[in-house]
């Protein structure tokens, strides 16, 4: 085979970044096959059977039932060793971070991760906090890959049809010797706003502390946090840890989405890192808009009843 | 009633009683002077004559008591020059007991004429005082005080027993009156000492000590190439008082003044000066008998302070009351406890020489490179170098302006790095050492020196002074307009700008002692100028002093109380002397504005006369 | 208890930075080199886990050029006990497998019970070095730990997932573990402890004699992302606008 594509569980479905990594899979070469390990690998294997894959792999063995990186690691290795393919490939997921380099380390072929793109000579991966691109290349024709989030899509998915195989992987407490738990939330109010994806920041804009929780509306509307810049915290309608900018927190998510914030240079500053920014103001002359890569103008109060009617539907 | 005579057995016990009570005050106060002395340095007796004019005007005059709470101040001067008037009577009744009255019967009774008047203006004042401890219960002045209850007590018995003792009564009823009065008295010395009545006794002589400079901590010197054992003891001096240090925490009165004026325990900060700078050092003095009590300062409280100094400049019994300072660099020096924004900034000083980890600046880029035969060298401070509110640069530009319509020459240093204020606030005094020592050699060929900035003011004058000799003279940027318009040089008009009125920079009027000519600036081409309530040596901190600018506000509305105090002068324009204070009014003026109100324009001394140059 | 902090020395997030001419990296004239900052934290939790035990040791390794020796004095001054440079010559090592071979070499000799790294590098950002160590010395390996408990002979490290998700995890000691960022606050060196550093050990070995072997992967070039900052305007009736919103939301941006 080509290419192996490493999937993972999210919780009983198939993770957004496999999928994506199929994707990828499929420009890249033509004999795909995936690979699903642990409890739940026959649905998810289901879950496939209508993707343009050759085969889909399963392995159950009750020593990688939950997640553990020496028993994943262990299988990927196995698996590859039996079916020889040119590129194992993956979502970069924290998952994948975790074990993958193990199986780049047993089998002694590169580990190129969180490609953006896929360029004539080689990949290419972000640098120096993403103020760079770096064309990265394998020495080897055997390599592993793994994906950003979002570097392909997965309406690309090429659909067609693919059959089911069971792997009998070799795995006793001599290679797999860490014990991992089931994973768990903890309670709400933990919030992050540095790791969050997208954050729904809210500025003067909003006028009264009575129209702030249209921004938490919004925010659970696309999983998003809340974030607010210093005048809102200053004023007391939104709790100071959301305070976004130079004397808060310094955020770069992929979306940055403000509503009725200014871009006044204290808080421009910290989400310079952003790597898109959608602003809605009313003033077309609002600083923000330079920054953003789509400038809404408009009123936010008018604008953001209606969207969050549209996403929910 | 010199009929009147004492037994011998009375007379025994009278000496009997006075000499315990004598005893005992003198063991406690020269107990509390023992500490005192150990602590480090010396007690300053330099500029004598100003320092006893000082002591007159503060304690006979009560200037400083009545200044800042007029109506308990008064009555405290009652209590306080009835005490003095009755000095004389106090000796008096004692030289009765032992042997016979030392004022003749006429020269009792002409002073009585003085004394009684003043016994009831005594009677008046701690009455009032009381009525305002225990009944209306000001905040500032804490939980109830047992030994305040009891000494009022004392001295409304004092008096009454004095002013029974000028009456006709039976010579039965006329010893037992002599009697309350003498245990009270003998009392009263037993307690005076062992509480916070033992100002009294101190308050004089610390108010003399008071150091004339503002903030006064002691200097550390750095040298890394130096003795291992040297830098250990130094370490270990770091939580040691100085002699003046520990007399202040011995003669604070408890009034709370301090904590009132905080503007980081007006914001809602923890910060309570009276408690965290001197009290709550108080009782590790007593019981450890030694002065390496500066760790016992709460860490907390200490990062909140703004170097300010308003707590100095108000207490009454001369406390240099601010021991940030003294706290921080423990917690740097010592335990590298450091928060995480101020391990960022040490970095970015250490690595660039500014605060903010820039290789370059547009703004110095922008201006003429200084060179020998040009006057002076104008220093822009990290705030204005790297653009902290960007809105400042026009300001700098506009004062390169006044001095090219002057004719002064000016320029700025290529290598300047940041003259090390928040270092020096910090506590990091290793970084503030390098910073310290590169920019001497920077200004080795300098003899003038103009900044916008006071804080770098503060550090490049006289705080660099206490590590080396400084040969260079340092002017605020407001001094330099101020004398320019005196000689001619610029010539300015009224101009249309409302109503207006000036924020004190703390580091500029309270520390350099600049209110003049900002005001002067202003009046020249304003005609409808309005002080702010709390302005000149009182102003109250914008909230970004002791490198509180860089600080994540989690919590807090330190940097919001003065403008809100800006809006509701209503004032249409605010004209402040540094940047700190211009960037931080810019950014609490907005969202604090009400509806309907235009937001108050920010400007800086420099924008309004440039504004308004003929 | 020995253990191994590897530090890397990083162009600090602040320089300005500009392509070299032989456009494979940063300029590097005029950058100012720091500590990478992951790698902070997993010093930090190393001082810690000292600390708690009161016993152990821990060891510095950092590889390349002269100045990183300013970032293994920094680790000896914050607390750690000696340090090692693996002496690098130009060009910077990318490729993982080398730079895991490298160390490797070096951490084998000494038996640590221990190796913690940052989770992943502020330059090139592998993510990769700790556990490629752990699989190269045959112990087992945790990535992104948020919280650490050493017993004896084991760890329990307590794993970030992605969404608020968190996993427990016990593994045998010796052990390889990357440290995320947050799970403490890093101490400031304080000045006695500059002053120790610098009559601290700090072993020099040159990179190459350790492993010369193949590079397994190369970085050709670097460039400015091209996504130009083209902001897009949008206006009009606020149903429109909302579809707009959506739209680019769902296949543009790519968050719903």
């Amino acid at each position: 085979m080509d290419i192996l594509v490493v999937l993972e569980n999210n919780h009983g479905s198939l993770h957004r970044l496999s999928k994506e990594a199929i994707v990828g899979a499929q420009r890249l070469g033509d004999s795909i096959s995936a690979l699903v390990i642990g409890k739940g690998a026959n649905e998810i294997a289901d879950q496939l059977t209508g993707y343009d894959l050759e085969k889909v792999i399963t392995v159950s063995h009750e020593l990688v039932s939950s997640y553990n990186a020496d028993g994943y690691s262990e299988v990927v290795m196995q698996v590859a060793e039996s079916c020889s393919p040119k590129i194992i490939l993956a979502g970069h997921t924290y998952q994948t971070r975790d074990f993958m380099p193990r199986v780049s380390a047993k089998l002694a072929i590169p580990f190129i991760p969180d490609i953006v793109s896929i360029s004539d000579e080689g990949f290419v991966k972000q640098v120096l906090n993403a103020k760079f691109n770096a064309e990265m290349s394998s020495t080897s024709d055997k390599m592993i890959l793994s994906f950003q989030s979002a570097a392909f899509s997965e309406d690309e998915l090429r659909s067609g049809s693919c059959s089911m195989e069971v792997f009998e992987a070799t795995l006793d407490v001599n290679n797999v010797r860490s014990m991992s738990e089931e994973p768990f939330q903890e309670a709400e109010g933990d919030v992050d706003l540095d790791s969050a994806e997208v954050l729904v920041s809210v500025g003067r804009g909003i006028e009264k502390e009575e129209n702030v929780h249209l921004a938490f509306e919004l925010a659970k509307a696309m999983g998003a946090e809340v974030s607010a810049s210093r005048p809102v915290v200053d004023s007391g309608w939104v709790d100071s840890f959301r305070q976004v900018g130079s004397s808060g927190l310094n955020v770069a998510p992929k979306l940055y989405f403000s509503l009725g914030v200014s871009g006044a240079i204290q808080h421009v500053v910290g989400i310079k890192g952003s790597k898109n920014i959608i602003a809605i103001n009313k003033d077309p002359d609002a600083p923000i808009f330079e920054l953003a890569d789509y400038a809404v103008i408009g009123n936010v109060l008018e604008i953001i009843p209606k969207l969050i009617e549209a996403l929910n539907n | 009633m010199d009929s009147i005579s004492f037994s011998f057995f009375e007379k025994f016990i009278l000496a009997g009683l006075t000499l315990v009570a004598l005893a005992s005050f003198t063991y406690e106060v020269y107990q509390r002077l023992v500490i005192v002395l150990k602590g480090t340095g010396s007690l300053p007796f330099d500029r004598f004559p100003e320092r006893l004019s000082r002591v007159f005007r503060e304690v006979i005059l009560h200037e400083k008591v009545i200044r800042e709470r007029p109506w308990p101040g008064i009555m405290h001067a009652l209590v306080f020059w009835g005490f003095l008037v009755f000095g004389i009577i106090t000796l008096d009744h004692f030289s009765i007991g032992f042997y016979k009255s030392i004022l003749s019967e006429s020269a009792h009774k002409k002073y009585s004429y003085i004394v009684i008047p003043f016994s009831i203006l005594v009677i008046f004042g701690i009455l009032s005082l009381t009525y305002r401890r225990f009944i209306t219960k000001p905040k500032a002045l804490g939980k109830t005080s047992p030994s305040s209850g009891v000494v009022a007590f004392f001295i409304v018995a004092l008096m009454a027993t004095y002013l029974i003792g000028e009456m006709n009564i039976s010579r039965f009823l006329w010893k037992v009156n002599w009697w309350i009065h003498s245990i009270i008295i003998l009392a009263f010395l037993f307690l005076i000492p062992r509480s916070k009545h033992l100002h009294l006794v101190l308050g004089p002589f610390n108010i003399f000590f008071k150091p004339f400079d503002q903030p006064e901590h002691t200097p550390v010197n750095i040298d890394l190439e130096g003795d291992e054992d040297e830098l250990d003891a130094m370490l270990t001096d770091l939580t040691k008082l100085t002699q003046n240090q520990a007399l202040d925490i011995f003669s604070c009165v408890e009034c709370g003044r301090c904590t009132d004026v905080c503007p980081a325990n007006r914001g809602g900060g923890i910060l309570d000066p009276k408690h965290h700078f001197i009290l709550d050092m108080r009782e590790p003095l007593l019981e450890n008998k030694d002065v390496a009590v500066l760790d016992q300062i709460n860490v907390e409280a200490g990062w909140e302070c703004t170097t300010c100094q308003a707590c100095t400049e108000v207490c009454p019994v001369g406390n240099h009351v601010e021991k940030s300072d003294e706290i921080r660099r423990l917690e740097v020096l010592v335990e590298g406890r450091v928060p995480q924004e101020y391990q960022k900034l040490f970095t970015n000083l250490q690595e660039t020489g500014n605060t903010e980890g820039a290789s370059s600046s547009e703004l110095a880029d922008s201006l003429p490179v200084f060179t020998p035969e040009k006057e002076y060298v104008l220093w822009l401070g990290c705030f204005a170098r790297h653009g902290l509110d960007p809105n400042f640069n026009r300001s700098v530009k506009n004062f390169t302006k006044i001095l090219d319509v002057a004719g002064v020459s000016y320029g700025v240093l290529d290598q300047e790095h940041c003259s090390g204020d928040p270092a020096n606030r910090l506590g990091d005094k290793l970084t503030y050492t390098m910073l310290r020592e590169h920019n001497m050699e920077q200004l080795t060929d300098t003899k003038k020196v103009v900044t916008l900035c006071p804080h770098c003011a503060v550090n490049l004058g006289k705080e660099y002074e206490k590590y080396g000799t400084v040969s260079y003279t340092v002017e605020h940027h407001t001094q330099v307009v101020g004398r320019l318009m005196e000689e001619g040089k610029i010539k300015v008009q009224m101009g249309e700008n409302g109503k207006v009125t000036y924020h004190d920079p703390c580091n500029l009027s309270r520390i350099l002692d600049i209110e003049d000519e900002p005001r002067t600036a202003i009046r020249s081409t304003s005609s409808n100028f309005q002080e702010l309530e709390e302005s000149g040596r009182n102003t109250l901190c914008c909230g970004a002093g002791g490198a509180l600018w860089w600080k994540k506000e989690t919590q807090g509305r330190t940097h919001l109380v003065r403008a809100e105090q800006v809006i509701e002068s209503g004032a249409d324009t605010v004209v402040t002397g540094c940047n700190f204070c211009y960037g931080m009014m810019k950014q609490g003026l907005g969202p604090l504005t009400p509806e309907g109100r235009e937001e108050v324009l920010v400007k800086d001394v420099a924008d309004i006369v440039a504004e308004n140059l003929i | 208890m020995k253990i191994a902090v590897l530090i890397k020395q990083v162009p600090g997030s602040e320089s300005s930075l500009s392509i070299n001419n032989a456009q494979n990296w940063v300029d590097e004239s005029s950058v100012t080199f720091v500590m990478n900052p992951p790698d902070n934290f997993a010093l930090e939790e190393a001082l810690l886990i000292k600390e708690s035990r009161g016993e152990g040791e821990v060891v510095v390794v950092s590889m390349g050029p002269s100045r990183v020796t300013k970032v293994i004095r920094e680790g000896l001054a914050k607390g750690a006990d000696r340090g090692i440079h693996l002496e690098e010559d130009d060009p910077m090592e990318i490729d993982p497998l080398t730079i895991a071979q490298r160390f490797t070499a070096v951490l084998k000799e000494e038996n640590f019970d221990l190796i913690l790294t940052g989770l992943q590098s502020d330059d090139t950002g592998m993510g990769q070095t700790g556990v490629l160590i752990g699989e190269m010395l045959g112990i087992s390996t945790a990535t992104l730990a948020i919280e650490t408990d050493v017993m004896d002979g084991q760890i329990k490290v307590k794993r970030e997932l992605e969404s608020g998700w968190f996993q427990w995890v016990q593994l045998p000691l010796p052990a390889s573990i990357s440290i995320q960022s947050g799970l403490n606050t890093p101490r400031y060196p304080s000045l006695k402890g500059i002053m120790g550093a610098k009559k601290k050990e700090i072993k020099a070995i040159h990179a190459s004699e350790l492993y010369n072997g193949t590079k397994s992967q190369l970085m050709n070039s670097i460039f400015l992302p091209t996504t130009s900052k083209k902001t897009e305007v949008i206006e009009g009736e606020v149903d429109q606008v909302v579809e707009k919103i959506v739209e680019i939301l769902r296949s543009e941006i790519k968050v719903i």
